[in-house]
């Protein structure tokens, strides 16, 4: 490279895009001519990381995130520990739209309809076309989803000059909760919850761990709330509901209510919190007469069960949740008053909810505008209808006609960056950048902004744009400009006005403080007040609601704990084949039914039935769960889409199909819970793509327990479940002690004489899992696949039990049962590779290819295994995952094969191997992370600190209930925790494993039977 | 060698045999020109070998994935039918080595067939490690040889015993089968002519029956029977610690070595039997393979039956008698779970068929014999099928169970690998002489001036 002209240009190029950290990525422009990577750009250092800050949005929560880029390409998406909702945690979900942001099967530019087919056109044609048939249209509807603050005030804006109207429609929308929180304070909003406050919570089937409002921040409150302190103390859960989500899953007591029944529950513990009603104000006649003598019949559940609820409420500080999307049926909304009534006598207003300082500023209408635009559009008065961030010919149900509506608009324009169901029968699609290639911002409570900033350029496959500078551009065509040529500059615009609200000096220096951090305090956030509960406005009716159809057994259709709704997160093979953390099943949809009533139809797990209502019918196999009421059939949503991508396409059915689409009166809400069903076995058997091989422990010390009681006592837990002394049959005859210093830090066994060791001063790296506080979310999972280049294999592979996970969320019941109220014990346990000091996988293989590393690693060396498979077999965990086929080309092996077609290739972590046939692999600790410390560590002189390490699991579980480290330094916190009372390793007493996986055992309200682990 | 006393022809091992030049005779005559039969027979088995060839090229090509082994069961039929051929390897050299070594009159008529059959399943087995691991193209990794990195395999590994107890097992018996054919395809040349002849001139070393010869014979046949008979013990030993040395519930057993030894006797009679039946019929051998050597290699499937029927019921008896939860659910799993019927197939057929013979009349008829040895071959396929497969879907992690099914490829491998076996064991019926006629000659009585003038004339091959 001797010509200087051409450096400098190759400079001017990259200048563009790096002039600020955020700039970088916003830039349209090609570089013409090839450029060797002479002089890197200043941020760019081949083989370090550089990380923006951004803001997710996958859902309404917008949880701040740090986003890893590696030469220029997203590899990684994290929480940003200085957002206050993601706290540096991150869900599954988050973790799955970097396959959104390289979705193979995104739209490779604007496509015009040509009869059947779609063509391209350039953006100019698009955006004149736009323009021209919008001015020409006269009345048109923009359907929206979640959108970020200033698009969406953007989007109002556009179509107020253009006479167009704004639908939002979110078929998981809060509306129940918001029209309840205006009807008893007066405030149409979503209270803030604290659930780390309180130290006794109930949830009215509210799946916050999963889907409610905001699963990682109440994630992470939950866990703080239900683990156990230092001083033994531990907050309590009750989940009343008919079926045990995730979220009831993680209770210690569960009322198994008739379908519809909250009210009743919630204003019978009303009435034993406040005495009869004392201070209920204008509701002190309702809470008087429900007394829980007199819900006891209708509710299903004892009396005594609420009144001892209602006092461990009433001993605060406590906190009820109040119904959500759930269990939204026709009573919904009086069902949240009742709830805010007990929260209101409880006097938890002020202190664990506010409603002076709520959540989700977006507006969440119900199903009602919608509906109302159905039939604008069937009757014909709508000229054009625009689509951007929602499916709604997914998200609705059948019933609702939008199909058939949409499809008669005579100019319908999709901005889906992706193939969907709506977009499916567009005549013009513009296809929208991804979260992370686009501006934007976001507030998720009042006071708090973040910026999304792109963290990359758009991905050049698809010659995207996005919709903020579409509609700025055809306002502009249409005479009617907003300012600003872009939608940065229209951000950057709206951003000053919240620099001098937030009292900058520098609205510059404002700017790239928030794009640095990701997140900006605009005011102060209102102190908690209580408030009063006013006059109801609205007749309310507590009783439970009535079900459409005959028969006994009510159809509860409820957001996935993986997709939400799944109208437009489907195409991701990281959600597709990420086991449902109740179900443990992938890819398909499931069919709900209590073991009893499975038995009673004479079908089993994997049977296909046929449910019908009379707005539908859908088939799909069975799945018995004794965590559901008898009377209770349940769908997940999520599945069944027809034209969503490669990989969503024939997945399960859309269990909406069999909902009428009515909203409820009060809120507008779109009900889920209103009909019953009929089901029929269908003589057909598919098995299920589980990765559950049993839900029980067979008396195995897996996932042992503790009660709470006898914690801290000398006999109490840490005794449980142990077998006394491991023993040894001796040659001469007779059973001798067999030494099991095996405490992590022991490493290695004394005696060892295989393998290179390291001295006392070499770490050994360590693992704790705080059972008492892992809610089985599996944000571990898809952290770990995202991080390792951890394949998908597809479902015919789950099918057959060769999932490749390598954190496999254990799931066991101990006790569920549906039949009455009382204590409720699932066990969850990540299991990962223990990393053994004496390691069964380790002496088997014959070739060296799995070792210990000097400090304490069990590693696997991908180029060495040859695939004998001995390892897997003598692993006792069978953490150990094999390549049965190469599930890493671009083309699958086999039809139905896991594969990374281009560009979903661009997301691989360049600092792992990615693995091919026939090698095994498993959990490594993310080894490359604690090297890359080491070598910092080294280059510049110091020593690494406890919790520099951190791996993805740890880094993404917003339940905290992850450290690592290096156990011989006694004051780590790993090291501290793995030497508590109830740390204990599994399997270790009965095979000698010595793991350096210390698992801390849940801890339980209830007695834990002795000798039961 | 031993030599042969005067006995009545009653007690004779071969009453029928009346001349030496009969047995040279009778025992080169499948060496003349094969039948439509046997063409039949090796176009069967070079289709089964064509049906292993392609189903491993499927498996090379996609991935081991097409097998229906799945996590946690990652050894299923191959292992299986790897066990299975190492276990018939057995009893060639059992007969061979051991038995002449203990000076049992009745190998000689059977011990040809059974070594070849040794031999011959030794490469039968040699081929399913290289079938089973993922990535064949490495699989010489697995062998000690020097390289500029310094790596050896792992000498701790059960599997890398095993490259050396069946190479080491396939030399030796290898080598023992060859040299006891030497003075009968000396034999075979003095009668063959054309290219035969060359082929045999050149195998035979030039052997021409010299005293000389004879003992230098006789002292290498000895010392390698004494060589190669630790080996019968050792190399099933070797192979059973693949399971015994893991952790595995259900393999995790020091009954293991005399466990699988016995079995592999027990599986190897058994298949002599199977081989010899039809051969004998064939070939008019019945004077040579009379009922007598069937009844004693039926007393010898009797006694290792009741080895191998004992150790199954101690491993149940250890497994609840340990009060253990994983070894009792591992064998409770064996008999009751979802593959009973492998494990009944196994006890039935291992355990009470061969009861039966304790009948006289049972092992001195053939049908019976064959019947039985057909039903024992079974049922130590499913032996190994059972401890292998069983064990692993039912291990200490009940989240990870799992059921494995055999795929299509797998049964095809298995399938072929039977083929290549009788590829094999055709071509040594017709260009070796299936019974040893230099040892035969000398059980049979001496033979006298009056009868022997035509007979004692020009058997250079013989002693």
């Amino acid at each position: 490279m001797t010509d200087g002209l051409k450096r400098r240009d190759f400079l001017k190029v990259l200048g563009a895009s790096g002039a600020g950290a955020g700039v970088m990525g916003c830039s349209t422009e090609k570089v013409e001519r090839l450029l060797p990577y002479v002089v890197p750009p200043e941020e760019v250092t081949p083989g370090v990381a550089t990380w923006y800050a951004t803001v997710c949005g996958e859902c309404e929560a917008g949880c701040g995130m740090w986003v890893r880029t590696r030469e220029g390409r997203v590899v990684k998406v994290e929480g940003n520990p200085e957002d206050p909702v993601s706290e540096g945690a991150l869900c599954s979900r988050g973790h799955s739209s970097l396959q959104a942001l390289y979705n193979p099967d995104r739209f490779t530019g604007p496509m015009l309809r040509q009869g059947e087919q779609l063509q391209p056109i350039s953006w100019e044609e698009a955006e004149q076309m736009l323009a021209d048939r919008l001015g020409a249209a006269g009345d048109y509807y923009l359907f929206t989803g979640s959108t970020g603050a200033t698009l969406a005030g953007l989007m109002s804006d556009f179509a107020g000059a253009t006479g167009g109207q704004v639908v939002r429609y979110d078929p998981l929308a809060e509306a129940p909760l918001r029209e309840a929180s205006r009807i008893a304070f007066g405030r149409d909003v979503v209270p803030w919850y604290d659930l780390e406050e309180a130290r006794f919570l109930v949830s009215f089937g509210a799946d916050f761990l999963e889907s409610w409002l905001s699963p990682v921040r109440d994630g992470r409150g939950f866990a703080r709330m239900s683990g156990v302190d230092e001083n033994g103390g531990k907050g309590r859960f009750a989940f009343v509901g008919s079926r045990l989500s995730l979220t009831g899953q993680n209770a210690d007591e569960w009322l198994p209510i008739q379908p519809g029944s909250e009210a009743l529950v919630a204003l019978a513990m009303a009435n034993v919190v406040s005495g009869g009603g004392g201070n209920a104000g204008p509701y002190r006649d309702i809470v008087a007469a429900y007394t829980p003598e007199n819900v006891a019949g209708v509710t299903g559940v004892d009396a005594e069960s609420i009144r001892e609820l209602g006092q461990l409420f009433a001993d605060g500080p406590s906190l009820a949740l109040g119904p959500g999307v759930a269990g939204l049926h026709r009573g919904a909304t009086a069902a949240n008053v009742a709830v805010a009534i007990l929260n209101s006598v409880a006097g938890n207003v002020g202190r664990t909810v506010h409603y002076d300082a709520p959540q989700l500023s977006a507006p969440s209408a119900g199903v009602a505008p919608m509906e109302e635009a159905i039939e604008a559009m069937r009757s014909g008065r709508v000229g054009a209808a625009l689509v951007h961030g929602s499916n709604p010919a997914y998200a609705l149900p059948a019933s609702s006609g939008f199909r058939e509506a949409f499809a008669s608009v005579p100019f319908k324009v999709s901005f889906a960056s992706a193939m969907d169901e709506t977009a499916a029968s567009a005549d013009l699609i513009l296809p929208d950048r991804h979260f992370l290639e686009s501006w934007g911002d976001a507030s998720s409570r009042p006071g708090k902004w973040a910026v999304q900033q792109p963290a990359m350029r758009p991905v050049p496959h698809f010659d995207s744009k996005q919709t903020g500078d579409v509609l700025l551009s055809v306002a502009t065509r249409m005479g009617e400009g907003f300012g600003s040529e872009t939608f940065y500059d229209h951000l950057r615009t709206r951003w000053a006005d919240l620099a001098v609200a937030a009292g900058a000096a520098d609205a510059e220096a404002f700017w790239h403080e928030t794009l640095r951090t990701g997140v900006a305090q605009v005011g102060t956030t209102p102190s908690g007040s209580a408030e009063a509960l006013r006059q109801p406005d609205r007749g309310l009716v507590f009783d439970p609601p009535a079900f459409d159809g005959a028969g006994d057994l009510h159809l509860m259709v409820y957001p996935s704990a993986r997709y939400g709704d799944g109208a437009l997160n489907a195409n991701r093979p990281w959600l597709q084949e990420l086991p449902d953390p109740v179900s443990k099943i992938t890819w398909h949809s499931w069919v709900e039914m209590h073991p009893n009533r499975a038995e009673a139809l004479g079908v089993r797990n994997g049977d296909v039935v046929v449910l019908s209502t009379e707005h539908g019918s859908i088939e799909a196999p069975v799945w018995t769960y004794p965590g559901i009421r008898e009377d209770v059939i349940a769908v997940p949503m999520g599945g069944g889409h027809t034209s969503a991508g490669r990989f969503a396409d024939g997945n399960g059915v859309n269990a909406l199909d069999l909902l009428p689409t009515e909203s409820e009166v009060l809120s507008g809400g779109l009900v889920h819970f209103v009909t019953k069903v009929d089901v029929a076995p269908t003589g057909r058997r598919r098995p299920l793509a589980t990765i559950a091989g049993s839900d029980v422990q067979s008396n195995r010390p897996i996932s042992p327990a503790v009660a709470l009681a006898s914690l801290g006592s000398e006999t109490g837990g840490a005794e449980e479940g142990e077998h006394g002394p491991l023993k040894e049959l001796q040659g001469v005859g007779g059973f001798v002690p067999v030494e099991t210093d095996g405490r992590p830090e022991a490493f290695p066994l004394a005696g060892a004489q295989h393998g290179e060791y390291g001295d006392e001063e070499t770490p050994r790296w360590s693992m704790a899992i705080d059972l008492d506080k892992c809610t089985g979310c599996s944000a571990c999972v898809t952290a770990c696949q995202a991080e390792n280049n951890v394949a998908w294999v597809g479902e015919s592979q789950v099918t057959m039990g060769r999932d490749m996970g390598w954190i496999r969320l254990e799931r066991y019941y101990e006790t569920v049962e549906a039949s009455h109220a009382g204590p409720v014990d699932v066990r969850f346990l990540p299991m990962i590779c223990q990393h053994c000091g004496n390691a069964p996988c380790e002496p088997v293989c014959p070739v060296f290819a799995t070792y210990h590393t000097p400090d304490g690693i069990n590693t696997q060396v991908y180029n060495r295994c040859v695939g004998t498979r001995y390892c897997l077999n003598n692993c006792p965990y069978k953490v150990r995952v094999y390549n049965w086929y190469t599930y890493t080309d671009e083309e699958p092996v086999r039809e139905g094969l896991g594969h990374i077609p281009e560009p979903l290739n661009w997301q691989l972590n360049p600092d792992v191997t990615v693995r091919e046939n026939g090698i095994m692999e498993k959990c490594s600790f993310c080894i490359h992370r604690i090297r890359k410390h080491q070598d910092r560590a080294a280059v510049e002189g110091s020593s690494i600190v406890d919790g520099q390490v951190v791996p993805a699991c740890q880094q993404s579980c917003p339940a905290e209930a992850i450290v690592f480290g290096n156990i011989r330094d006694t004051r780590s916190r790993v090291a501290l925790a793995s030497h508590g009372e109830r740390a204990y390793r599994v399997l270790d007493e009965l095979i000698n494993t010595q793991p350096a996986v210390t698992y801390l055992k849940k801890v339980t309200f209830h007695e834990v039977e002795s000798g039961e682990h | 060698m031993s030599t042969a006393t005067e006995v009545p022809r009653g007690a004779l091992t071969h009453p029928d045999i009346q001349s030496l030049e009969e047995v040279n005779r009778d025992v080169l005559r499948p060496l003349g020109r094969p039948g439509k039969g046997w063409w039949a027979l090796l176009g069967l088995c070079i289709a089964g070998i064509g049906l292993l060839g392609y189903s491993w090229s499927i498996q090379i090509f996609q991935g081991i994935g097409v097998t229906g082994l799945t996590s946690p069961v990652g050894w299923g039929v191959y292992i299986t039918t790897f066990v299975f051929w190492v276990g018939i390897a057995h009893s060639g050299t059992l007969i061979s080595a051991i038995l002449f070594l203990f000076r049992a009159p009745w190998r000689q008529s059977i011990y040809r067939a059974a070594e070849a059959m040794t031999v011959f399943a030794v490469m039968t087995a040699g081929l399913f490690p290289l079938i089973h691991v993922g990535r064949v193209w490495h699989a010489y990794w697995l062998i000690p040889y020097p390289n500029s990195r310094f790596l050896w395999p792992n000498f701790r590994s059960p599997l890398v015993w095993d490259v050396f107890a069946v190479t080491t097992y396939f030399t030796v018996s290898a080598v023992f089968f060859y040299l006891g054919t030497i003075p009968d395809l000396a034999a075979a040349r003095d009668g063959a002519i054309g290219l035969r002849k060359k082929l045999y001139k050149v195998i035979s070393l030039g052997w021409r029956g010299t005293d000389r010869e004879w003992h230098h014979f006789g002292k290498a046949y000895i010392f390698l029977a004494a060589l190669a008979t630790p080996l019968v013990l050792s190399v099933h030993s070797v192979v059973s610690w693949d399971f015994a040395v893991s952790i595995v519930p259900g393999w995790h057993a020091t009954i293991f070595a005399p466990y699988f030894v016995a079995g592999a006797i027990f599986s190897g009679v058994a298949m002599v039997i199977t081989l010899t039946v039809p051969l004998r019929k064939a070939f008019r051998l019945e004077a040579y393979l009379t009922t007598k050597h069937y009844d004693a290699m039926a007393k010898l499937c009797l006694l290792t039956s009741m080895i191998v029927f004992y150790a199954y019921l101690s491993e149940f008896f250890m497994a609840w008698y340990s009060g253990e939860e994983v070894e009792r659910a591992a064998f409770w799993e064996r008999l009751f779970g979802p593959y009973w019927w492998a494990t009944w197939t196994m006890l039935v057929c291992n355990g009470m068929v061969p009861v039966m013979l304790w009948f006289k009349r049972v092992r001195y008829s053939i049908p019976a014999l064959f019947a039985i040895s057909i039903f024992v071959n079974i049922g130590m396929w499913f032996e190994r099928y059972v401890i292998i497969v069983t064990s692993l879907h039912h291990e200490y992690e009940p989240f990870a169970w799992g059921v494995y099914r055999p795929s299509t490829v797998e049964m095809g491998i298995m399938v072929g690998s039977f083929a290549w076996f009788g590829f094999w064991f055709l071509l040594f019926t017709r260009l070796l002489p299936p019974v040893a006629i230099a040892e035969l000659k000398e059980v049979l009585p001496t033979p006298m001036r009056p009868k022997a003038t035509a007979g004692s004339v020009g058997q250079r091959g013989e002693r």
